[in-house]
């Protein structure tokens, strides 16, 4: 769902960029271009997004002043401001499929998977500084803008909380592996 | 331009005998902001006190800026230290009898600077901080932020070409630690200075460009973030 999220705005953002509307085709031409990068969408998706987002109001049909029968989008003011929010929301979600993943592969490690773990937790612990990166990014960026970010600044000041949090997590698990797996039994503290 | 080649610096002997840093070889360019993380006790320390010349590696060589600190008296080392590199500590380390400004300009002083133009290096550092307004303050009258952008500010007043800064949020709160934060990055891409960060915190660490990890003194893992202009 959450992809599914991201993509319906990616797809609203785009058609924003085309402020006296865009048709389908074009649409897909310029998604490839702008997005073919993370997603890779095919004609039937840009299309099924499209009426979604009809029906929800974020974009409209407007006339096309030729006499070809293809429909033309353009972003509503209703859209606009649903892009806005998203775009300034924290992606606060983004890791966690990571994390459930060394979770399982904690239940099964023994000594002989303890350098992948730890190749993981790095690999994760790159994921969450790149995300603290973007968030102060982000904090940055709405001091500069001339709109009220209250909230938006105590949602960064959230997401920067837990993924700290996840961080400290991340920690004492590359710890605590060592000790349990590397360490010989009669030097282990806890154990 | 910083550059560590095959350092090791090893504390005591025998029974005692710590490796902080263990054969480090690294390059930091010229206007880089780097972070240093890693737990205590794992040497982030000492990678600095090796680039100030406060201490000698056991082998291996430092150049910073070309000049090989290992090589240098101390008298030599600390002149690097007056004058191209600026530190800055968890602790303020202000003189409580002392003025802002005086504090600030003290660096110049022991050089042996006018007072002229002192007084107008002083100001300009002090404005960079934004601090102008407390030049006439004691330490005591400031908050521990105000104290640290006067710690920051007399680090900048011999205009470093790097500001080795050492858990410089440590003894303030995540409001004020985050505008010192801001403050350092606006020094790095306002003047292009080099700054090491050491710092226990991540997300203050993720201000910078590129996070190196350091466990037992080895350099284990390294995470590039890129410039944040370039992502706001």
């Amino acid at each position: 769902m959450r992809h599914a999220r991201g993509i319906h705005y990616a797809l609203l953002g785009v058609v924003a960029q085309n402020p006296d509307g865009v048709h389908g085709y074009a649409l897909k031409r310029q998604c490839d271009r702008i997005l073919g990068h993370f997603w890779q969408l095919n004609f039937g998706e840009v299309y099924r997004i499209l009426d979604r987002l009809s029906e929800n109001g974020l974009v409209e049909e407007v006339l096309a002043d030729n006499v070809s029968s293809r429909k033309v989008f353009r972003i509503t003011d209703r859209g606009r401001q649903s892009l806005d929010t998203f775009i300034l929301e924290p992606p606060t979600d983004a890791p966690r499929p990571l994390r459930q993943e060394l979770a399982v592969k904690l239940l099964f490690a023994g000594p002989r998977q303890v350098p992948e773990l730890v190749r993981l937790i790095d690999a994760q612990r790159d994921t969450y500084m790149r995300q603290l990166h973007l968030l102060s990014a982000q904090r940055r960026k709405i001091t500069k803008l001339p709109i009220d970010s209250f909230v938006t600044g105590l949602l960064i000041d959230g997401a920067e909380l837990s993924v700290r949090a996840e961080l400290a997590w991340l920690e004492d698990v590359g710890m605590k592996l060592k000790e349990r797996f590397l360490t010989p039994p009669a030097m282990r503290t806890g154990a | 331009m910083i550059e560590f080649r095959g350092v090791t610096k090893i504390f005591g002997s025998d029974d005692t005998r710590v490796t902080a840093v263990n054969d480090l070889t690294l390059t930091i360019p010229s206007g880089a902001f780097w972070a240093l993380m890693g737990p205590s006790g794992s040497g982030k320390s000492t990678v600095l006190h090796l680039i100030a010349g406060l201490t000698p590696p056991t082998s291996g060589s430092v150049l910073v800026e070309g000049a090989d600190v290992t090589r240098m008296n101390s008298a030599q080392a600390a002149a690097l230290r007056r004058r191209r590199i600026g530190y800055v500590l968890q602790a303020f380390n202000l003189l409580p009898f002392l003025t802002a400004a005086e504090n600030v300009g003290m660096p110049l002083v022991l050089d042996g600077i006018k007072q002229a133009e002192v007084d107008a290096r002083v100001d300009d550092a002090l404005a960079m901080v934004n601090m102008s307004h407390r030049a006439s303050h004691h330490p005591t009258q400031l908050s521990g932020g105000e104290q640290q952008r006067i710690a920051i500010a007399r680090a900048l007043v011999i205009k470093p070409a790097i500001v080795l800064a050492d858990e410089p949020t440590g003894n303030l709160d995540r409001a004020g630690g985050r505008a010192v934060m801001d403050l350092i990055q606006d020094l790095n891409e306002k003047t292009g200075v080099t700054i090491l960060l050491v710092t226990h915190d991540p997300v203050f660490a993720a201000f910078a460009e590129r996070v190196l990890r350091l466990v037992d003194g080895t350099l284990v893992h390294d995470t590039p973030l890129g410039a944040q202009e370039a992502l706001a």
